[in-house]
């Protein structure tokens, strides 16, 4: 009643205020919006800029000094595709470290992920002081890079070491760890494999997220515990599995702490990785523009063998609502 | 009341003054130096003390040898190496092959030039411009634990002859585990090194043809000669020193209990060899052992280490002071002592003369007398000495025999000079 009663300049007036009130909301709403947009560049300024600064800039101009002969000291000579020519047709040391580099890496990132799994596993039971062990198996991968641990490896596998001490404790005669050509890498190999804890949480994560419900039915139809694991465990894995087994593969290819402070890359070069060998060309020969070639022909390898995986992943990787049986 | 005031303002206008003119000349400075322990400490004092007496801060950035070419090489590269930098003899050519990698010390005038001999002045200079002062003069000498040969009842050996006489009654009397030399990496390569120079009286680069000196069969020799002294037992085997991860010689347990009981290391480094000795041992400098048929002492002689100031230096004033007082005056002089060996300066030499550790003297001494041809920087160049120790170790594990690895370090040598026709 009170709206009839109303007199049309009012109403006309109201309207306008509507419409100027709805307007500054909107403009408000803009600002709030633009504004949260400059908070969120604000926010990731800092990553960007360290990603330039430190990764796109230097990998941009790695490309270029591939292509120029380079000791540090003086400007880069552009020499065109004369370090790829070296490095493919008359480079031996090349051949050998690119072939240690593979072994290393198809040694490591199977063995670790299988460790890493076979542990989460375990760590998915009830067990008693379950953080606690959860806490212990993760420990080494917060050190396992570092210095430290190397240089303690290194008297760990010595000759007289501990392990051939416990060795010989058992019988066993002791194993010449890195003296051995034969031997050297796969100790290097042991170290990385000891870092397992990052994969394991990833798995022990992934683990803990499968449905219950999926292990009861499989329990009522009686199905043994290989078989759950193989039917209903593992492919519910394989995504994980996957990001795992690209990120391994991705680190184990640039490993260096390990071999440069225990070996050195040798002996024999039977440790000499190829991370190893670009830092040696770069600031020990001043090869710069080399050892650019050489980071940008492992750079291509770990592309090839990640589209590889991805390539692959069709056929082995399950997702979640996926119609494959 | 009013002209009180004024003077009182006045005065403590000037004083103020004088305060930030004398912050002003004070300056912040870096230093970075390789060494161990002994030389740490007494740098590290020798900084506080002339950094106390010119007005300076100084910090230090010390490391062991291993790594500190690549960190310096970084450095340079981004123009962020500390104010005075110790620098390497062999690796002045790669850090200024035109004289341009370091300040100008001559066009420092805080730098008591006037204490070095001509000489050194040129062995510190590339292209005619002074890069780097001499700290001393160095050597390869042997070092042998006195202590362990008399547990053995024999005498410290004067010849190569006697120290295979020496290692057979050692492993006899005090068991298999016992060495009497050490010879791995660059110690094997400038041992042999010392054979091929000693026979030949040649070093490895002929200054005139800048190529390899030696003939293949002459360094085949050289090499053969160490692969006799590791097949008698004097020195632990390559694959031996591997199993056990390559460790420094000073930082061996086998070292410190004079289970190995010498080596062929720098004078100037005696104390590092001589500190980790268990009590009661006694480390040695031995004059040089000659090797059947020598025409020289074959002496590895070479400058020192070289302390230069950084072309970058935002106060190479000041930088040049703190040189000047390391190597030049008493506070410097005093808490450096022998510590990078006996100086170059002649106003250290005759302030130290008879003081420092009587080892390090001695051990100078050999080195400064014996003979021998003039050595080349190439003998340390990363690429050279690379190939000479990777062809080494294949030899060491017999994957080629004497004769390929002399041919193989021989044209890997000549390929590097090559570039500095």
């Amino acid at each position: 009643m009170r709206s009839a009663t109303r007199r049309p300049g009012l109403e006309v007036s109201l309207a306008r205020i509507r419409i100027l009130l709805r307007r500054a909301a909107a403009s408000r709403k803009g600002l709030r919006m633009k504004r949260q947009r400059f908070l969120g560049l604000a926010y990731l300024a800092p990553y960007i800029l360290g990603l330039l600064v430190f990764t796109m800039i230097p990998f941009i101009a790695s490309f270029y000094l591939s292509f120029t002969k380079y000791d540090l000291m003086s400007e880069p000579r552009w020499t065109g595709l004369a370090n790829y020519e070296k490095l493919f047709t008359r480079d031996r040391t090349f051949d050998k470290s690119l072939w240690v580099t593979l072994t290393y890496v198809f040694l490591t990132v199977p063995l670790k992920l299988a460790f890493a799994l076979f542990i989460a596993a375990i760590l998915n039971y009830k067990l008693k002081f379950i953080n606690f062990f959860r806490t212990a198996f993760y420990v080494p991968s917060i050190l396992g890079g570092s210095i430290a641990i190397a240089v303690l490896w290194r008297y760990m596998f010595a000759s007289e070491g501990l392990v051939n001490m416990a060795l010989a404790m058992v019988g066993i005669n002791p194993v010449d760890w890195f003296g051995d050509p034969g031997n050297a890498l796969f100790t290097i190999t042991l170290l990385r494999c000891w870092q397992f804890g990052s994969a394991m949480v990833i798995f022990l994560a992934a683990l803990q997220s499968i449905d219950k419900s999926l292990y009861e039915a499989a329990a009522i139809d009686g199905a043994s515990k290989t078989r759950v694991f193989f039917s209903i465990t593992l492919p519910l894995l394989t995504p994980v599995i996957f990001f795992n087994l690209i990120m391994q593969m991705v680190q184990a290819f640039q490993e260096f702490n390990g071999p440069y402070i225990i070996t050195q890359g040798g002996p024999l070069k039977s440790t000499y990785l190829l991370p190893l060998y670009i830092y040696d060309e770069a600031f020990k020969k001043f090869n710069m523009g080399y050892a650019s070639a050489i980071a940008w022909v492992l750079f291509g390898i770990i592309m090839v063998l990640t589209l590889v995986a991805f390539w692959s992943s069709k056929k082995w990787v399950y997702y979640a609502g996926d119609k494959r049986s | 009341m009013k002209l009180k005031r004024f003077a009182g303002v006045l005065t403590g206008t000037a004083l103020a003054t004088m305060t930030i003119a004398q912050t002003a000349s004070a300056a912040e400075l870096r230093m970075s130096w390789w060494g161990g322990d002994s030389r740490h400490v007494a740098t590290q004092k020798a900084l506080e003390a002339c950094g106390a007496k010119h007005g300076h801060t100084i910090k230090g950035e010390f490391t062991g040898f291993d790594g500190y070419l690549e960190k310096l090489t970084t450095q340079m590269a981004g123009g962020t190496e500390a104010d005075i930098v110790q620098v390497n003899w062999p690796w002045l050519p790669l850090f200024s092959r035109d004289g341009t990698g370091f300040a100008d010390l001559r066009k420092l005038p805080a730098v008591d030039l006037s204490q070095w001999s001509e000489t050194d002045l040129n062995s510190g200079s590339t292209n005619g411009v002074l890069q780097g002062i001499s700290v001393s003069t160095t050597g390869r000498t042997f070092f042998f634990n006195q202590t362990t040969f008399e547990k053995a009842g024999v005498p410290v050996p004067t010849n190569w002859a006697e120290l295979e006489a020496a290692t057979k009654t050692l492993k006899e009397k005090l068991g298999d585990d016992y060495y009497t030399f050490n010879a791995v990496k660059e110690t094997a390569q400038l041992l042999v090194t010392l054979a091929v120079t000693q026979k030949t009286g040649k070093d490895l680069v002929d200054p005139a043809t800048n190529r390899v000196a030696w003939t293949p069969e002459e360094l085949a020799g050289g090499i053969n000669f160490l692969g006799h002294l590791v097949e008698i037992g004097a020195i632990r085997s390559q694959k031996a020193e591997a199993s056990d991860g390559n460790v420094n010689l000073f930082e061996k347990p086998a070292w410190a209990e004079g289970k190995i009981a010498g080596s062929y290391e720098w004078d100037s480094t005696y104390s590092k060899y001589a500190d980790p000795l268990k009590d009661g041992q006694v480390l040695k400098p031995v004059p040089m052992l000659h090797i059947e048929g020598s025409v020289t002492d074959g002496v590895y002689r070479k400058p020192s280490m070289l302390l230069s100031v950084s072309k970058n230096s935002k106060n190479p004033e000041a930088a040049a002071q703190i040189l000047n007082c390391l190597l030049n005056e008493p506070e410097g002089i005093d808490a450096l002592g022998t510590s990078r060996g006996l100086p170059s300066s002649k106003i250290a030499a005759e302030r130290l003369a008879g003081q420092g550790e009587p080892e390090v003297r001695a051990a100078n001494e050999i080195v400064v007398a014996a003979a021998g041809p003039m050595i080349s920087p190439f003998n340390e160049h990363p690429e050279i000495r690379s190939n000479f120790i990777d062809s080494l170790e294949e030899f060491a594990y017999g994957q080629i025999s004497a004769e390929d690895a002399a041919q193989q370090i021989i044209d890997g040598t000549n390929d590097v000079l090559a570039e500095f026709d």
